[in-house]
């Protein structure tokens, strides 16, 4: 078994239907593990870029590269890979927290930059917006409270223009 | 219509239901364009296969709805694995009712996602026009594949004014990689270092209609051409260079070859498994070069040491210029002796065989039919002992391995191809799967002759079963019709032969009978196919026939 590492793909395609239907086909159909994929428009019409973090080895990541160029769909892809750029994942965390430990879950947030997104009577949510490490270390530091929930977005990059 | 019209279709392979209706409606107005109710949807997909494998060009199936629609896949997983141009237009309930489990209602569009290079739903009859467009345009340009078009109901019933695009654009779509010069150079001065060079041709280069530069390619520097399965056609098989098809079921001596050679040229080939054989045996001592357009092929299966993107009509005959003139009299001289000492095993039993008739086939139609054949046995018989000519010839599934795509493959090249002889090679199974076309041949008086090769078994099965199962065989004896009742209630002529006497006089009677005319051969029931190299094994555990007529070790090769 070769070594396998996350590798972050950026690919422009068209935005029409199937288009996303198609793509999560690809990966299956190859056996790619996808790690993570976030869709959004951009900024030409009718055209979506997709963020694709793929845990592969050198020669699946190629494959995949490869695959996704063929695609009808796909008007470029882009592998970031020993590239400068940018990315981040938003994730919210909802969190137990009773009035007694409001304070300490603030005091972790505001070190790490995030912000507080709701405030229940048992529950706050923490909005966290940083690499998927980070977003791991922090719900380490708020497992001990009891996290109730997690939603994350998937990583969205970009490669880095001079 | 206008769209199939302008895009030069001539005839459409198909089967009306309650969605298609308009369209069914509106193609009694348009008598350029021959419609042929097939009895089976599969079977349109398999004619429009067999029409553009013979002919080059698209071919074209039409459904309805649901199960109309459902019933195309198997046909185009054949097309999408073996990159044949077809558009595939199937009916979809009305617009505002997709989604809705409506009657006759499938998610055709998700169904055929892996199996299709593209597809669309038309949603807007404005989208119709520029979709079917783009869909011949996709289907038959670079690496060749099937196409679907959804249409609802009243998608078909709207009027656009919306005129025909003129020119197609579509942003991302590279028909074919851009080629490399410098890679043809290198490639050119590895084939001048070579001394042990091989090349294994595929369909590549049927498609890309550059047999002829192949042929120029193996002259001017002495080559050895190997074919593929589905390369088969590329090079005329009486070419003095051509040394038949390798692979599983290859012959002998190309199999030999990759293993000893020292530069291995693949030309528009995808290094399937049942050619490589376990990859990490393959050509061991070969540099490997590899010309194709879909770079996705290129390390996908095999290391290379040279890739040579772009369409093989430009580099083919680029790297045809740049190679030195050259012989290899050294190599041949070796290649001609495993060609005498492993050549394909005809015996001389005094019962019917096999390959009996498929000798006879060829020489019977002097190598000149175009020939479908389906899966198992009988197609590497064909493959072996039919020595193909020229492109388009040879309709045969090789990478999905269809069964049944033999007859309906082969009445789709005569519809493409009235005056030429055209020849389905069946087995028992694989014709009990889609016979019932029997009826639409006679309703066209279709030039299309099955040679049936029944020999009471799933033969390839059971020799699998034989070799790899102690001969514990599981299910694979097949019974059969009388298929003398069976041809003549559908009005078919029919001939039946069981001795290696009655052969030939068979055959001419067939070739001379018109219409559609069945031909059953009695034979042998545990014939094998070899040279066998077994699956999951490294070609240089190649098995020889045992009937070879000196006495040669049958397993694995000598040293």
């Amino acid at each position: 078994m070769r070594h396998t590492q996350e590798h972050t793909v950026t690919a422009l395609v068209h935005n029409e239907h199937g288009t996303l239907n198609r793509m999560i086909s690809l990966f299956r159909r190859r056996g790619f593990s996808l790690s993570s994929l976030a869709v959004g428009d951009c900024e030409e019409p009718g055209l979506s870029r997709m963020s694709i973090v793929v845990n592969a080895d050198d020669n699946m990541l190629r494959q995949c590269v490869m695959q996704l160029e063929k695609a009808v769909d796909v008007v470029s892809v882009e592998s970031l890979d020993g590239k400068e750029y940018v990315h981040r994942e938003l994730a919210f965390i909802q969190v137990e927290a009773p009035p007694e430990k409001r304070s300490e879950i603030i005091d972790i947030s505001r070190v790490l930059n995030c912000e507080i997104v709701h405030l229940g009577l048992k529950t706050m949510t923490v909005q966290v917006v940083a690499n998927a490490r980070k977003i791991q270390g922090l719900i380490r530091l708020l497992e001990p409270y009891g996290i109730k929930k997690i939603v994350r977005s998937g990583t969205v990059a970009m490669s880095a223009e001079e | 219509m206008e769209a199939l019209a302008l895009h030069g279709v001539d005839i459409i392979f198909g089967y009306p239901g309650g969605v298609v209706l308009p369209l069914y409606d509106e193609m009694t107005r348009w008598p350029a364009i021959q419609h042929v109710l097939v009895r089976h949807e599969q079977c349109a997909a398999h004619m429009a296969d067999g029409y553009a494998r013979s002919t080059g060009k698209v071919g074209v199936c039409l459904a309805t709805s649901g199960p109309g629609a459902t019933n195309l896949v198997t046909g185009i997983a054949t097309a999408i694995m073996d990159s044949i141009p077809m558009v595939a237009i199937t009916g979809q309930v009305n617009s505002w009712a997709v989604g809705t489990d409506a009657f006759q209602e499938t998610d055709i569009q998700g169904i055929t996602i892996p199996i299709t290079k593209h597809k669309y739903l038309v949603l807007d009859v404005d989208d119709l026009h520029p979709a079917l467009v783009d869909a011949f345009h996709l289907a038959n340009t670079g690496r060749k594949g099937p196409v679907l078009v959804d249409i609802p109901k009243d998608v078909f019933t709207a009027m656009s004014s919306v005129p025909f695009p003129t020119e197609i654009v579509r942003r991302g779509y590279r028909a074919a990689a851009a080629t490399n010069d410098t890679a043809i150079e290198t490639a050119a001065k590895l084939v001048a270092e070579a001394k042990k060079p091989v090349i294994i041709a595929g369909a590549g280069v049927v498609w890309s209609e550059t047999h002829q530069a192949l042929a120029d390619l193996a002259a001017k520097a002495d080559l050895p051409i190997i074919n593929s399965l589905l390369g088969l056609g590329s090079i005329d098989r009486q070419n003095e260079r051509s040394l038949g098809m390798m692979g599983m079921h290859g012959e002998a001596v190309g199999t030999l070859a990759v293993q000893e050679a020292d530069l291995l040229i693949g030309i528009g080939i995808r290094f399937d498994d049942r050619l490589t054989g376990i990859v990490a045996g393959f050509a061991p001592n070969a540099k490997i070069v590899h010309f194709d357009l879909d770079p996705s092929e290129f390390a996908k299966v095999v290391e290379t040491t040279l890739c040579v993107p772009g369409d093989l009509s430009e580099t083919l005959p680029a790297f045809t210029a740049a190679v030195a003139p050259k012989v290899n009299d050294e190599w041949w001289a070796k290649l001609r002796g495993w060609q005498e000492e492993f050549p394909l095993v005809i015996p001389d039993s005094a019962g019917l065989m096999a390959r009996h008739v498929l000798q006879m086939l060829d020489r019977t139609t002097n190598s000149d039919a175009i020939i479908s054949t389906d899966v198992g046995q009988h197609q590497m018989w064909t493959a072996q002992l039919y020595r193909f000519k020229r492109p388009f010839q040879w309709l045969s599934s090789g990478g999905l391995g269809t069964m049944g795509f033999g007859f309906p493959a082969a009445m789709g090249a005569a519809f493409a191809n009235p005056k030429q002889e055209v020849w389905a090679v069946v087995g028992d199974g694989g014709f009990q799967m889609t016979l019932q076309e029997l009826q639409t041949a006679v309703e066209h008086k279709l030039n299309v002759k099955i040679c049936l090769v029944n020999n009471g078994y799933l033969g390839m099965v059971r020799q699998w079963q034989e070799l790899f199962f102690e001969n514990r065989y599981s299910h694979v004896a097949m019974g059969s019709p009388d298929y003398g009742k069976l041809a003549e209630a559908y009005g078919v002529t029919f001939f039946r032969c069981s001795t290696r006497e009655d052969l030939e006089s068979t055959f001419q009677q067939a070739r001379a009978a018109d219409g559609p005319v069945l031909v059953e051969f009695l034979v042998e029931m545990e014939e094998n196919v070899f040279p066998m190299v077994p699956a999951g094994k490294a070609n240089d555990q190649v098995q020889m026939d045992p009937g070879l007529p000196k006495d040669k070790a049958p397993m694995g090769i000598p040293a």
